[in-house]
């Protein structure tokens, strides 16, 4: 299972410059800068002055005349709106399990269902005292895979306690996969309870 | 009303049964043990610990709403191209909007305002992807065997009952508020016996030490104790 932060964020980041700059470029047309700055934009530049507008109806003209431009009009649209459908779908996360490669065996022969797994380590993680609720998934690719682990601690014990408990239950998941590393994301968080304290 | 009361019963609307093993057998005042678990070891004596780095959030949301728009947008637009490439009269939208961007000049005050939106709607993503997310999270100290990291993150609602149990259990506290940011803890307590000054410092005593020990949090944060004589 991928997880899609670097995707997400570099496209995320793109998009805010293109708004950005267009923004930014429409705004300073507007508050008529550069006359003010006394600033004069390279050739070409686009809106210099209050009065312009933002596609003056002889640019309009003069490419919707052209057979070339609905061509590439309608190619380049159909292409960002596939690309952005892609992004849309990469979104969810995956729900079916899959096969992870178990370690020190020649390369996919020996497999292991994830889901399997999971449900042994949220088992074992379940067991360990102070935990009310776990929830572990692996993801990252098969050959080398991470876990993310959600804790619910019981009122009265601690993080302290459980992190050292919790760091043994993933040594068993890694060695019983026969992986070598098995990074791993703990998220932990307390039940809620009232200020009476149960000890 | 400073003067010391031991062995006041805790009014009644206040805590009901909680030990309280200390404050008949020693003076009150110096008293700063009451953890039910045995006494902590003092922090990387035992284990090796290491920091956890801040997590990066996956930024999920705003990547399904951008999607979401660009794909709608890009696919009316598609649609108008090839509706109109096919011979077909333009539609209403299409034709005003056409209208709009060939007639308003850019000091005109809904293209300004819609600049405006636009720059700064640009300016929110690209902080969205350049910070990490996640604030409600705070990073933990975790104990390393180099056999692959481990990252520990406890959320700051669960970090604030930890530190409301350690404040109930200081003699004299009758009821506790603890809020949690990212650098900054505030403790606000009521006490009902003893002497305020004396509760404070045992209550920033046994706080410190809950989050040091017991917390292991990454960063300490600063902490910020404040004592009221509750109201009865």
């Amino acid at each position: 299972m991928r997880e899609h932060t670097t995707t997400n964020r570099v496209l995320l980041a793109l998009l805010g410059l293109v708004l950005l700059g267009g923004g930014l470029l429409v705004l300073a047309g507007g508050a008529d800068i550069y006359r003010r700055l006394r600033l004069t934009p390279p050739g070409g530049w686009p809106l210099t002055t209050p009065h312009n507008v933002l596609i003056p109806r002889a640019d309009q003209i003069r490419w919707t005349v052209q057979d070339w431009w609905w061509l590439s009009a309608i190619a380049a649209l159909t292409l960002l709106m596939l690309l952005a459908l892609w992004w849309l779908l990469s979104q969810p996360r995956r729900r079916h399990s899959r096969r992870l490669s178990v370690g020190h065996a020649p390369r996919g022969t020996v497999t292991v269902n994830d889901h399997a797994l999971r449900d042994a380590l949220t088992t074992d993680l379940d067991t360990l005292p102070g935990v009310r609720r776990a929830r572990a998934r692996f993801l990252g690719p098969p050959t080398h895979p991470r876990a993310r682990i959600g804790l619910v601690l019981n009122p009265g014990s601690t993080p302290r306690h459980v992190l050292e408990d919790l760091r043994d239950a993933t040594d068993r998941a890694r060695q019983s996969a026969g992986w070598d590393r098995l990074p791993t994301d703990v998220r932990l968080g307390v039940a809620r309870h009232g200020p009476h304290r149960a000890e | 009303m400073t003067s010391r009361t031991p062995n006041t019963p805790p009014d009644p609307g206040g805590d009901p049964p909680r030990p309280r093993p200390d404050t008949t057998a020693a003076p009150a005042g110096n008293t700063p043990h009451h953890d039910p678990p045995p006494v902590e070891p003092p922090p990387r004596q035992t284990a090796r610990e290491e920091r956890s780095p801040r997590p990066w959030g996956t930024r999920r949301a705003p990547a399904v709403l951008a999607a979401a728009l660009i794909a709608v947008g890009t696919g009316m637009l598609v649609f108008e191209a090839v509706w109109i490439g096919t011979g077909h009269p333009a539609t209403a939208w299409w034709t005003r909007l056409t209208h709009e961007l060939a007639s308003r000049p850019v000091d005109d005050v809904w293209v300004l305002t819609g600049a405006a939106i636009a720059a700064a709607l640009g300016l929110w993503l690209i902080v969205l992807a350049l910070t990490p997310g996640l604030r409600p999270q705070l990073p933990l100290r975790v104990p390393t065997d180099g056999r692959g990291r481990m990252r520990a993150v406890l959320d700051r609602k669960g970090a604030a009952l930890i530190l409301r149990d350690a404040a109930l259990r200081v003699p004299g506290v009758s009821a506790a508020r603890v809020r949690v940011r990212r650098r900054r803890v505030t403790v606000r307590a009521d006490v009902s016996f003893r002497d305020t000054a004396d509760v404070k410092d045992e209550l920033t005593d046994a706080v410190r030490r809950e989050e040091r020990g017991q917390l292991a949090l990454a960063r300490t944060p600063r902490l910020a104790v404040r004592v009221h004589r509750s109201p009865t």
